[in-house]
């Protein structure tokens, strides 16, 4: 009887540390007779085509999700890609999940009732400890599901196999934080790439994510709600790390590497985006030399 | 003049072949054909240790001016964001490189090179001025390496 999907996205870097603390987990949990456990790619390039994303979505029970990403940036992620549930409360981040939710808004408004674990495979090294998180939300589900029947399926291999190549392509765009959001636009006034747009209901969504310029995280930066993630950013407030505190575990040596001394403003960094763009941009034809000669010349 | 200069980080010997050029931003430059080469300095590659992940901002083809950021790197120890130590036009990314940044670690000299610029670097050094910059500046290094372990 299975009674939960686990998914483990895998790194998107060689760190022999990560992998083997991935292979750590998988091992135990295959061994669980409760779980459906799957390996995928590093859950934020996944794009639309990717079998992956199909499997995800094919889920609809219960669903823990063990990626390298702040627990905030894998539950927003997922809730972009259609897969959408309460958010599960994780032992390791207690604390964090009750502020989301005294601010009224740990999930997003139209999330179904079925709870999904965003799981942080930062925060820690040791594989049992997150073995043990996994072990106790099951213990919490076979206790309230005691007596019905178990909502959780098998994944079709054929979907799982269907995935890219290890080395995918690095993706770079915004992720909502709905729970925080206050549709108050000022993201779509900043950004000047086309990102953004709006849906039926007049709800800001993440319209052209491929539009967004790599590296670039200056939406986050102006929205007055901190409810713009970019998952892979090196800033771990940006990144979705509860509170604003810094990742303990690395050191940030952007200084030594020649960044700025005063900290990066957002005009800058968009500006500097946009003037890659211009320069990608085709060259003038004729009319606008004319245009340009016309607008020089001393009239 | 010797083949490299040695400068000591703690008890480490970071080695820098004198047949080459160094940047503020601790990359070397080499000529490659009409273009530039670059590749992080030992000293670079000492403060990160093992790379684990690299990743450009920029696709080739790109212009881009000295200082802006145009890449990021993940280590054992450390993330950082890389800028462009010049002026112009980046020609060629090193594959290999991007995809197993051990390269790096292994070769950072030879193989493990990053891109190619062409354009004008300013404000390179030559082995020996590299090396008194170090020498300056690894107080502060140690400075923000203590300060940030420390938090």
């Amino acid at each position: 009887m299975k009674m939960l999907t686990v998914i483990i996205s895998k790194s998107p870097g060689q760190d022999p540390r990560k992998h083997e603390l991935e292979e750590s987990i998988l091992a135990a949990l295959v061994r669980e007779p409760d779980v459906v456990v799957e390996v995928m790619p590093h859950l934020y390039d996944l794009g639309e085509t990717d079998g992956a994303l199909a499997a995800l979505r094919s889920v609809t029970g219960p669903l823990a999700v063990l990626a390298w990403l702040y627990s905030r940036a894998i539950h927003w992620t997922l809730d972009r890609m259609g897969v959408k549930g309460q958010c599960g409360e994780t032992q390791l981040h207690r604390a964090d999940l009750e502020n989301e939710k005294a601010r009224g808004n740990a999930s997003a408004p139209d999330a179904p009732s079925r709870t999904i674990w965003s799981l942080n495979l930062r925060d820690g090294d040791d594989p049992s400890m997150h073995i043990a998180e996994l072990q106790r939300i099951l213990c919490d589900l076979r206790a309230t599901t005691s007596g019905t029947v178990p909502t959780t399926s098998a994944i079709p291999k054929s979907e799982i196999r269907n995935q890219k190549s290890e080395i995918s392509l690095h993706r770079w765009y915004p992720v909502i934080d709905f729970g925080r959001c206050n549709n108050c636009m000022e993201c779509i006034d900043f950004c000047l790439f086309g990102v953004y747009g709006v849906d039926d209901a007049a709800r800001i969504v993440v319209e052209n994510p491929d539009n967004c310029k790599p590296g670039c995280p200056a939406c986050s930066r102006v929205c007055p709600e901190n409810a713009i993630l970019f998952p892979m950013h090196r800033t771990p407030a940006i990144a979705g790390a509860p509170g604003a505190g810094p990742d303990a575990r690395k050191l940030d040596l952007s200084e030594l590497f020649g960044a700025p001394a005063a900290a990066q403003l957002a005009a800058d960094e968009r500006n500097m985006a946009l003037a890659r763009t211009d320069k990608e941009a085709k060259p003038k034809d004729d009319l606008d030399k004319l245009m340009d000669a016309l607008d020089d010349a001393k009239l | 003049m010797p083949d490299e200069l040695v400068f000591m980080m703690g008890n480490f010997a970071a080695r820098f072949p004198a047949d080459r050029r160094y940047t503020l931003n601790h990359m070397w430059l080499g000529a490659q054909g009409t273009a530039m080469r670059f590749g992080l300095s030992a000293y670079a590659i000492r403060l990160l240790r093992e790379i684990y992940f690299l990743e450009w901002s920029v696709d080739a083809g790109a212009t881009v001016r000295q200082k802006d950021e145009i890449g990021a790197v993940e280590s054992s120890k450390a993330v950082a964001a890389l800028y462009a130590p010049a002026d112009g036009t980046i020609t060629h990314f090193n594959a290999e490189a991007l995809a197993d940044p051990s390269t790096v670690n292994k070769d950072g000299y030879g193989a493990g090179w990053l891109f190619e610029i062409n354009g004008n670097a300013n404000d390179t050094m030559e082995p020996a001025q590299y090396l008194r910059y170090l020498e300056t500046s690894w107080t502060r290094a140690q400075a923000l390496l203590k300060g940030q372990a420390a938090q």
